[in-house]
């Protein structure tokens, strides 16, 4: 496209919005309240998210001991284990437990143990991972560290917990996809509907360039350029709207119940960017759509 | 130029607008086209640069055929076709620069030579000192003026002119004719839609009549 000709769409398209200041204010309002509904979820989604994630933490860990350790290793062990703070001794299975637990799980096939000259099961220390705070070791760095004692053969954690979490996870992820995917389309179609005001009240407009000979693209390409523009306003409102109700609602929260733990995230700026590129490109898609209507009429 | 073969042209179920129009137009014809006031002239021309399609018949402007012309070949073809609306068309929210500017602004002129020949076009009118008025601040006549500006600016094949002195005292009105003719000699094709029998007392340019949409 000739850059004078896109001159001419950008201040045709600003021009647009300046006569038409009342529709488009109440286009701007009506997207900002739109995206505002639609950007509330994604922050209560996003700190749901942000929640199962800090308390999906807590796991077993097992630590397994080539032979039986001596009692005075295993004391030095845990003495060192408690420094870690979330971390707490669940139990000692020694080799005897370990087989006694085999022979009950096995039941009436337990006889097939009795061949064993030697009990090959290991001795374990089981010991509880508390939620993770910032700056605690993580699962795999324990791991490794104990990893490296003598007496220590090896070390699983469960994932069990994670893996619980991850399910429910999975499941808010859907249900937040679907209605969020709903809000989505709601917003579109409150969208397009606001657009095609605009260019309703224009038709004559319209009808006057195509009779002197403008192509379809030359027509619409302004309204693409002002649904984008009300796009960015509506998103931008609606994100600041929501940041400002963010700081109130988190100072309030922190008087009211001291919730230090429980700490209310906003958006990441490259979500937030992400979101108001979504509003201009919904912008920009409701004026295609909008327009798309109004060719075929 | 322009062939149509028993156009009718019907826009519901009273009298049709157009019963059983056939006509043709040279390059290069001047031609007036004339009746009573419901007689069917605009919707001659809304014909001719393809505002209405007939409602059977066919329409040949500048070789093709208005049956079968897709929206951008329509937009190529109406750039070469300047109309002066009976209702002039306007826009009311640009001045009367802008409005002449848009036939040029379209076609994709780079803005210098739109400012030029808007201003020569604008003089050469008499609304030299009108370029930032709006429509609505202007007589009638005015508007009447800045639609035929806009109509001629783009050295049009074709000239299609709904009442273009419908609102013109005589010596407008002279003007206006004296211009027409110029736009003709320079080789545009020129039709002329009016009821003004003023206008055709001394012509020796073809007259096609129209009375209740038929050609007498
Ligand atoms: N869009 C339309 N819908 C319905 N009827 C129409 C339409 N346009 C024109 N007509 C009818 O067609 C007939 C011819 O109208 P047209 O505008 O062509 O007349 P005209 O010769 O230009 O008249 P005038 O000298 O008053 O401008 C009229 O009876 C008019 O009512
Ligand atoms: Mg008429």
């Amino acid at each position: 496209m000739k850059i004078s000709l896109f001159r001419y769409f950008v201040r045709q398209a600003l021009a647009n919005i300046l006569d038409n200041r009342l529709v488009h204010l109440v286009g701007v309002g009506t997207m900002a309240i739109a995206f505002l509904i639609f950007d509330t979820f994604v922050l209560v989604f996003v700190n749901l998210n942000h929640w199962t994630v800090e308390w999906g933490r807590p796991l077993t860990m097992s630590i397994y001991f080539k032979g039986t350790p001596e009692k005075i290793v295993l004391e030095s062990i845990e003495k060192e284990l408690l420094h870690f703070p979330g971390v707490t001794i669940k139990r000692f299975i020694s080799k005897d437990d370990a087989m006694e637990t085999l022979r009950r799980q096995l039941g009436d096939k337990a006889g097939l143990l009795d061949g064993l000259e030697e009990n090959p099961l290991p001795a374990s220390l089981e010991i509880i991972l508390s939620r993770d705070k910032a700056g605690d070791p993580l699962p795999y760095q324990m791991k490794r560290k104990l990893e490296r004692i003598e007496s220590v053969d090896e070390v699983h954690y469960s994932e069990e917990w994670i893996e619980r979490i991850q399910a429910i996870m999975e499941v808010i992820k859907l249900i937040g996809i679907v209605f969020g995917g709903l809000l989505f389309l709601a917003a579109l179609f409150v969208i397009t509907n606001t657009i095609k005001l605009t260019i309703y009240s224009r038709k004559d407009e319209i009808e006057i360039l195509k009779l002197v000979g403008a192509t379809n693209r030359f027509v619409k390409i302004p309204f693409l350029i002002e649904g984008s523009i009300q796009g960015f306003l509506g998103g931008s409102i609606a994100l600041i709207i929501l940041f400002l109700v963010y700081i109130t609602a988190i100072t309030r929260v922190d008087l009211r119940f001291g919730f230090a733990s429980l700490d209310i995230i906003f958006l990441s700026p490259q979500f937030t960017l992400f979101l108001l590129l979504m509003s201009i490109i919904i912008g920009f898609i409701g004026s295609t759509v909008s327009l798309g209507r109004f060719f075929r009429i | 130029m322009i062939q149509l073969f028993n156009v009718y042209k019907s826009f519901g179920s009273k009298n049709p607008a157009l019963i059983d129009v056939s006509l043709t137009v040279n390059k290069g014809d001047f031609v007036f086209i004339t009746g009573s006031s419901g007689a069917g002239k605009t919707t001659l021309l809304k014909i001719i640069f393809c505002a209405e399609k007939p409602s059977s018949g066919h329409a040949l402007v500048n070789g093709r055929n208005l049956n079968r012309i897709n929206d951008r070949e329509l937009a190529l073809l109406r750039r070469r076709i300047g109309v002066v609306f009976q209702d002039f068309k306007l826009l009311p929210r640009r001045n009367v620069f802008e409005n002449v500017a848009l036939a040029l602004e379209i076609v994709g002129f780079p803005l210098s030579l739109i400012r030029k020949k808007v201003h020569q076009t604008l003089r050469y009118l008499g609304l030299a000192n009108k370029e930032g008025y709006y429509p609505p601040q202007l007589s009638g006549g005015e508007q009447q003026r800045v639609a035929i500006a806009r109509a001629i600016i783009n050295n049009p094949l074709i000239l299609l002119a709904d009442e273009p002195t419908g609102n013109l005292d005589p010596d407008l009105t002279m003007e206006i004719m004296a211009l027409l003719k110029e736009i003709h000699i320079r080789g545009t094709t020129v039709i002329v839609a009016t009821h003004s029998q003023e206008l055709l007392k001394d012509t020796r340019r073809r007259i096609v009549t129209l009375s209740k949409g038929r050609i007498v």
